[in-house]
């Protein structure tokens, strides 16, 4: 009997000891995972691309002039220099079907700008007719199919741009002839431009009313120099034209009579040639390569003289450039060099993502599919060449996430942060900077209000304070420690920020005016006979606070008084007039004053701590040898605690970088970068808090706040550590003396 | 703090020694011991001003205000409750003639009748008042819709067709409404016993059949029968409420308002009528009561601004309950771990430093792990594995209680764990010693002996933990907390406990009504009353635990002598 139970207790310890020693290392492997995980999500935006190639394909086609894909790329049409489309199995060429779409042979098949599915397709003699390729899954029952449609726009109408010229330019990669045109269509327009064999540039514009065009208006602009490519520029209200030499003039014709030259200059350093030029997505910036492999992006800038193209980046590549297709919906782009090589690129991030060689130079066509996963090559000899991509993050960089970047629409280079546009055709602004100073700018604020406050209070607590006064005001502020800050926060944006816009003389003068009273009543308190004042030794806290009460009271009242006297009659307008400082309401004084109300418990809970724990010998020691009592206690008290004070400092610091709600709640959250005590601030916890609910799972933006939420772990961890660390050694310390 | 019974023969003289010249006051440090002082006191009156704000806004805004009516120099009336004093710079208000003469006294008054007024607030130039009265017969009308209305009762009608008017209308008004009052309820219970669980069965019954046609099995015989049965109940009920909602809107009463223009106010509309200025002090007292009692059982309304907060009550303890129950086992397994089977040394060092660290990781951190972690990466799994047919509406692959609970019980493992640990460390060697030498095996002296003594400890950790959980709201936002959660979690409704469904919170419903609400002004005071409840619950916990602390530390004390 007794065996058979001890072999069971036996069992039982075993499984005991197993099961908590699993346990236990579960909780510490889960508290691990935090930081894998969100590593393991961040980490996908430093990877660089994939270029794989995933064969040939020849196509029944003779010479392609244009080609593009579905969304999902199930079907892709190549559109061909017969005035014919066909739609193939974009994995095997195979053919799926086909279509005339025009009577006449082509000479060119230009992409509409904006739209990504809208041609116009323009014939030897200058006639042109539009259409949009569109694709639609329908379903029969659970099984989806997938159809393509071909649209004639404009009831089919053809316009005639006028007679082609032939010139040797044709042949150029970057002046082909689909680039002698160039067409923009939104809801109420169409723009056409073009280029006539006596060199001058015809602008028509046609009003769109249902699907049909009238009240044709047409502008001739005669250049100076030689053209040999038109572009229009963003929202059709520019247009480039530049010859192959990289000469480009910059005109305005947002309103057609009155189209004017504003700028003129070269796309490629003087002697070298203009190899290839494309706009990026949204023709804020021209990609233009010279001979020389060398990239440059030139951005549209709005300046004191005019609108002006300016280099914001170059990419170099070993061989020149030959080729370059843009991404439909992103700023990277396709490069192929002379040596055959092809390269991806990203604008923003500067980024030079894959390299693969791949033996083409000069494609007849070139295209990515809409989700930039593969790219299409078609080649004079009717070959498909197809290569898969990916490259999911390109816009993000170590350098874009701290430096500062020139983003299009931009005049110079900023930190920015910026998530989502109205327009998708800027790109999103990922700058952590100004999130970082945001953080620190609060967690500044918030420390130098708490510091004096909870330190002192601290050493009058742990040193001076009567015991059974203490015994009330330690756990009182201990329970201020768990105050949820969604109250603190909702106080400091709906009460606090108001009251401070209205009161802001009286509130600046509170620092100040309130210590001078208390310093004046200590005085006066100096005066009175010891007899009296020797029983209240220890609640001189107590006592401060009618006197606070009453200074703060006092203050608030003359609040009309301190603006006139100080701040001639309005705080706000003084600020502005004398020190440039703007105001907003939720600012970081507000949010440093609240700030600070949630971490003093922490500092002062903690050093409270330490400076009581010093132990007593210490200071009769001290005492015994004469020194009074405030020099015991900063010779003395303070000197031992500081460890302890330094590591509540260091942990309310922690707090203070981290805390959500009350930044999200009494700032405006702009991510600014201005010191600006009267400014707001966006941190990286409030950003977080805002955005990732909106964010999309796995892209790009999404895995930017993991790692937003990484570098605010590691930031909190070292500063814990640190904190941790020296708590250790004051321990050890005690422990000696 | 019953913790410096060791050390105490404080407090340190703090006036000069009696031999210290006077004029040495300055140099002696004794200002500085002042200023010292001083900090403290700003410490405790913040926290003692902003506890007695936000009591007196939160709990101030149910009792029943007298109805001022104020005639104003321009002979327009208003007609509202003075809900505001406020002093302004002439400087910034120029409208007030612009010569200086001193700060001007605006009052804010709550005028209500927002559909034909517009704003609830106005602000009343003090000087421009002429008179002030407070007419008895002035009444409040909560409505469902469109905020209070003020004005006097003129006449009642039935179908349109006038029953009483002047004296009368308010006293027959009085049965007509007790019998609306019951109407809504009839109409609520309805929806919430035969709608709510009809809609509910049916989404069912529709993943099954999808589920059928995914994995090709043929359909069970019943499902097509209750399918119908289920639409019969749901058209019967639904037949029922709108008998109700005709039968609600049989009565109107007419009011005058302010500026003489008369209103008809459905009767269906009507919460509550009272008349405040011919109220006595004990009559408002019952009214005060009752409204806090509608305000922490009711349904919240009108995106929130108005009703209740029960739901966000309950939401917040569910979370609670469910985070405490999935963190007391993992802390206490990992604080024993720690104490009692871990060989002590360098890694267990290090380990001890990381939980403690995890306690100063940013809140939002842990939201944004949930998020990632739990929600999307655990949740659909379970979607993708166990239901595959409700696709692709997430069931469990979206935030929701329980990814709320587990995020934020992660969150405060580390407070288990340090509290666990303390009052292990407390336990003296020679307990445990003697145990074991009495035979019992090491498990049975954790069970037996180890966790008794040390759960007081185990409890103080649990009690903080949910006080922070409870006060918590950055992770929430991530993890499973929406502004209006259309069912509770826990309903009639089998399984009866729905882990996955979104919920209330009371420090999110103070930032969404606070922050985000449509009538920011309107919402304000019941934005105070929920942050009060908010503190009272945070505060009660802590209250606890460390109540629980001082009687362990004195049990401590005598097993020690």
């Amino acid at each position: 009997m007794i065996a058979g139970l001890s072999w069971r207790r036996r069992i039982a310890d075993r499984v005991t000891a197993r099961l908590v020693g699993l346990g236990g290392g579960a909780i510490i492997g889960a508290i691990t995972l935090i930081f894998f995980y969100l590593l393991w999500v961040a980490a996908p935006i430093f990877r660089s691309a994939d270029l794989r190639e995933l064969g040939v394909s020849p196509l029944p086609l003779d010479s392609i002039i244009a080609v593009g894909t579905n969304d999902t790329v199930e079907s892709l049409y190549a559109i061909d220099a017969d005035g014919s489309i066909s739609f193939v199995d974009p994995d095997t060429g195979a053919l799926q079907r086909s279509e005339q779409l025009t009577p006449y042979p082509l000479a060119a098949a230009r992409l509409v700008f904006p739209t990504s599915d809208t041609y116009a397709l323009v014939g030897a003699d200058g006639t042109a007719t539009f259409v949009r390729v569109w694709f639609r899954r329908r379903f029969d029952g659970d099984i989806g199919y997938l159809e393509s449609h071909v649209d004639h726009l404009f009831g089919g109408d053809s316009l005639r741009l006028g007679g082609m010229p032939a010139r040797a330019a044709d042949d150029h990669p970057a002046t082909d002839q689909g680039s002698r045109f160039d067409f923009y269509l939104d809801e109420s327009v169409l723009r056409i431009a073009a280029l006539d064999p006596e060199g001058r540039i015809r602008l028509w514009q046609f009003e769109r009313v249902d699907d049909t065009l009238s009240f044709p208006r047409s502008e001739d602009l005669i250049p100076r120099t030689r053209v040999d490519r038109i572009d229009f520029g963003p929202r059709g209200r520019w247009l480039f034209a530049v010859d192959i030499e990289g000469a480009v003039t910059l005109h305005d014709i947002a309103d057609l009579d009155a189209a004017a030259r504003t700028w003129s200059g070269r796309l490629v350093p003087d002697g070298a040639e203009l190899l290839v030029m494309e706009p990026l997505l949204g023709r804020y910036s021209m990609m233009a390569a010279d001979g020389n492999g060398l990239l440059t992006q030139w951005i549209l800038r709005a300046g004191p003289h005019g609108t002006t193209l300016v280099p914001a980046r170059s990419f170099e590549f070993d061989a020149p450039v030959t080729a370059l297709v843009t991404e439909p919906r992103r700023k990277g782009m396709m490069v192929l060099d002379g040596q055959g090589a092809m390269h991806l690129v990203h604008t923003t991030s500067e980024r030079h993502l894959a390299s693969l060689p791949t033996g083409l130079t000069q494609p007849s066509a070139g295209v990515f599919s809409p989700r930039s996963d593969r790219i299409f090559l078609a080649m004079p000899d009717g070959d498909l060449h197809r290569y898969a991509v990916m490259n999911h993050h390109p816009e993000i960089s170590w350098s874009a996430l701290w430096e500062k970047v020139w983003y299009e629409g931009y005049p110079e280079p900023v930190h920015s942060w910026q998530s989502s546009s109205a327009d998708n055709d800027f790109e999103p602004k990922f700058s952590f900077s100004p999130l970082l100073f945001g953080t620190l700018k609060a967690a500044f604020f918030a420390m130098l209000f708490a510091t004096p406050v909870a330190v002192m209070g601290a050493v009058y607590t742990g040193y001076f304070m009567a015991p059974s006064m203490r015994r009330w005001v330690k756990p009182g502020i201990e329970i201020m420690a768990a105050m949820p800050t969604v109250i603190l926060g909702f106080l400091a944006g709906l009460w606090f920020a108001p009251l401070v816009e209205q009161n802001l003389a009286a509130v600046l003068s509170l620092f100040v005016a309130v210590p001078v009273c208390m310093l004046v009543f200590a005085w006066m308190w100096h005066l009175l006979p010891v007899r009296m004042t020797e029983p209240f030794d220890g609640w001189f806290a107590a006592i401060s606070i009618p006197v606070l009460v009453v200074s703060a009271w006092g203050v608030f009242a003359l609040d009309a008084e301190f603006e006139r006297l100080f701040f001639g009659g309005d705080a706000q307008a003084w600020f502005l007039a004398t020190l440039g400082l703007d105001y907003d309401q939720r600012n970081a004084l507000v949010v440093g004053t609240a700030m600070g109300m949630a971490v003093i418990p922490v500092i002062f809970a903690i050093s409270e701590d330490a400076i009581h724990a010093v132990p007593r010998h210490l200071t009769t020691g001290s005492l015994a040898l004469g020194a009074t009592r405030w020099q015991t206690l900063t010779r003395v008290v303070i000197l031992t605690a500081s460890p302890g004070i330094f590591s509540a400092l260091m942990i309310g610091l922690g707090r203070a970088v981290g805390e959500t709600m009350i930044v999200l709640m009494a700032t405006g959250n702009t991510p600014l970068m201005d010191f600006n005590i009267f400014q707001g601030m966006r941190t990286f916890a409030a950003n977080i808090a805002v955005e990732l609910p909106e964010s999309e799972v796995d892209s790009s933006h999404y895995r930017l706040l993991f790692l937003a939420a990484l570098v605010l772990f590691l930031i909190t961890f070292f500063i814990n550590t640190c904190a941790e660390l020296v708590r250790q050694r004051l321990r050890t310390r005690y422990g000696s003396l | 703090m019953p913790s410096d019974t060791t050390t105490d023969s404080r407090p340190v003289p703090q006036t000069l020694p009696a031999d210290a010249p006077k004029e040495g006051w300055w140099r002696s440090g004794t200002p500085w011991i002042w200023l010292n002082a001083m900090a403290v006191g700003v410490g405790v009156s913040a926290v003692a001003g902003l506890l007695g704000l936000i009591a007196v806004r939160g709990l101030a805004h149910f009792w029943p205000a007298d109805v001022a009516v104020m005639g104003l120099a321009d002979g327009s009336i208003v007609m509202g409750e003075l809900v505001d004093v406020e002093y302004t710079d002439p400087a910034s208000f120029e409208q007030a003639g612009g010569q200086d003469a001193g700060p001007i006294e605006r009052w804010l008054v709550k005028t209500g009748n927002r559909r034909v007024n517009g704003p609830d607030f106005r602000w009343v130039l003090a000087a421009n008042v002429a008179d002030t009265r407070f007419p008895s017969d002035v009444a409040v009308f909560e409505r469902t819709e469109w905020g209070n209305a003020y004005g006097r009762i003129s006449a009642l009608y039935e179908n349109g067709v006038l029953v009483a008017n002047g004296n009368h209308a308010w006293n027959e008004m009085q049965s007509r409404l007790e019998r609306v009052v019951e109407l809504r309820e009839e109409m609520t219970a309805t929806q919430s016993t035969t709608i709510d669980p009809v809609n509910y069965r049916l989404e069912r019954l529709r993943i099954e059949r999808r589920r059928h046609v995914l994995e090709g099995t043929p359909e069970a015989p019943g499902l097509a029968a209750e399918e119908r049965r289920l639409h019969a109940t749901y058209r019967e009920a639904e037949t029922r409420l709108r008998t109700l909602a005709d039968a609600m809107r049989r009565d109107a009463v007419e009011i005058v308002i302010m500026d003489g223009r008369t209103l008809v106010q459905p009767l269906g509309d009507v919460m509550r009528v009272w008349q405040p200025n011919s109220m006595s002090v004990y009559d408002k007292l019952l009214h005060y009561m009752k409204s806090l009692g509608v305000f922490l059982t009711g349904e919240p309304r009108e995106a929130n601004t108005e009703g209740g907060i029960f739901p966000a009550i309950f939401g917040t303890v569910m979370m609670v309950l469910l985070m405490a129950v999935i963190v007391a086992p993992l802390g206490v397994v990992a604080a024993v771990y720690l104490r009692e089977y871990a060989r002590q040394g360098l890694p267990v060092r290090l380990i001890r430093i990381a939980v403690n660290n995890l306690a100063g990781v940013p809140s939002i951190v842990y939201g944004v792990f949930g998020l990632g972690f739990f929600v999307y990466l655990v949740g659909g799994t379970i979607d993708d594995v166990f239901y595959p047919e409700a696709q692709p509406a997430p069931t469990f692959g979206t935030p929701g209680l329980i990814w709320a609970s587990l995020t934020l019980a992660l969150l405060t493992v580390p407070v288990v764990i340090v509290s666990t640990e303390e009052g292990l460390t407390r336990i003296p060697r020679s307990i445990r010693e003697g145990s074991l030498a009495l035979g019992a095996t090491k498990a049975e002296t954790l069970f037996r002996l180890v966790l008794p003594v040390a759960s007081p400890s185990i409890l103080t950790g649990i009690i903080l933990a949910a006080a922070r959980a409870a006060g918590e709201v950055a992770p929430l936002m991530l993890v499973g907390v929406v502004k209006l959660a259309p069912a509770l979690p826990v309903d009639a409704i089998p399984p009866f406990i729905h882990l996955e469904r979104k919920f209330m919170h009371l420090g999110f419903h103070i930032y969404d009504v606070g922050f985000q609400s449509p009538n920011v002004e309107a919402a304000r005071p019941l934005v105070y009353a929920t942050a009060l409840l908010l503190i009272l619950i945070v505060i009660a916990l802590n209250l606890a635990a460390i109540m629980l602390r001082t009687r362990l530390e004195s049990r401590h004390e005598i097993a020690e002598a």
